[in-house]
């Protein structure tokens, strides 16, 4: 950190959450017990917003997947336990929601991760929804921990989803952006 | 027998002649939930009995919990082709078109079996 906090960057900080319209933000290491805790909130907060269930559902199962995406593949890992450190919020955006994930990436996954989500940026719902049973039959591919069909679920349930890479001092930052209505 | 619902876990009964899943599915460990689920599921269809009812209401599964269920359609339809005669009802609300959509394309592998797509009444 390096600086001293005033209570004026605690007030920025209020703001700009309030101003962005951000819902639940977590930031730090983030773990399957951690997540377990968390989606209780989550779920109240999204069905506070006078939000049809179904909708509600649908920003939830993206925000999981998100979540578990960042614990089995961030970069960036805790040195006490190893536990995968990444940020994910979710926010309301025009006529629905955003839900945003960062986390570092593995330099040498890089590359596929793009060229995966490149490929799925360009597929309509019903080829995803072709591609999503066919990679249920095949099985995973090799370097997945899940069934390697969390990017197709998010690209299923969001409007339309944006990714970016980023470089910072921790190694290049994998910036996923999934918009809900 | 019965797997009680948790917070990431739906509900399984089990008896010799039904299985009714009811909830949500997205456990920390899938493998973890659903080897003891699976592994009571084929005791039940090992049984003398000729037919077997399967009930699945579920709200929502991550795509980890996908291929569990994919096992456990292929297990059903396996044991349909042994000489089981199997129902399965998928039930969903009118307005879940993931689920419906979901329910729709498990039907696709199922032939042994019968499957019905069930438009389930509103929970209170």
């Amino acid at each position: 950190m390096g600086k001293t906090l005033k209570s004026t960057d605690t007030v920025e900080l209020h703001t700009f959450m309030q101003d962005r319209k951000t819902l639940f933000c977590y930031s730090g290491p983030l773990t399957e017990d951690l997540l377990t805790t968390i989606s209780n909130p989550v779920r109240h907060q999204l069905s506070d917003k006078e939000t049809e269930e179904i909708v509600a559902t649908r920003v939830f199962g993206v925000f999981i997947e998100q979540a578990q995406n960042i614990i089995r593949y961030s970069h960036h890992k805790t040195k006490a336990t190893g536990d995968s450190i990444g940020t994910i919020a979710i926010s309301l955006a025009d006529d629905g929601f955003l839900i945003e994930a960062v986390n570092v990436v593995d330099p040498s996954k890089k590359d596929v991760l793009e060229a995966t989500l490149v490929d799925l940026s360009l597929k309509d719902q019903k080829e995803l929804r072709g591609l999503y049973k066919q990679r249920l039959r095949d099985g995973p591919p090799e370097d997945s921990r899940g069934a390697g069909l969390g990017f197709i679920e998010m690209a299923r349930r969001v409007k339309k989803f944006e990714f970016d890479f980023v470089e910072s001092e921790e190694g290049a930052l994998f910036v996923y952006r999934g918009w809900v209505q | 027998m019965n797997f009680e619902a948790g917070q990431r876990t739906p509900l399984v009964q089990l008896t010799p002649t039904s299985c009714l899943i009811r909830g949500e599915c997205y456990p920390e460990n899938i493998s973890e939930w659903s080897e003891p689920v699976l592994t009571a599921l084929e005791e039940c269809l090992g049984n003398d009995e000729s037919e077997f009812k399967v009930d699945i209401e579920l709200y929502y599964f991550n795509s980890s919990s996908a291929k569990f269920l994919f096992d456990f359609f292929e297990f059903l339809e396996e044991s349909a082709e042994g000489g089981k005669t199997i129902t399965v009802n998928w039930r969903y609300r009118a307005e879940d078109d993931t689920m419906q959509e979901a329910g729709e394309d498990f039907e696709e592998d199922m032939s042994a079996c019968t499957y019905n797509m069930v438009v389930a009444e509103e929970a209170e």
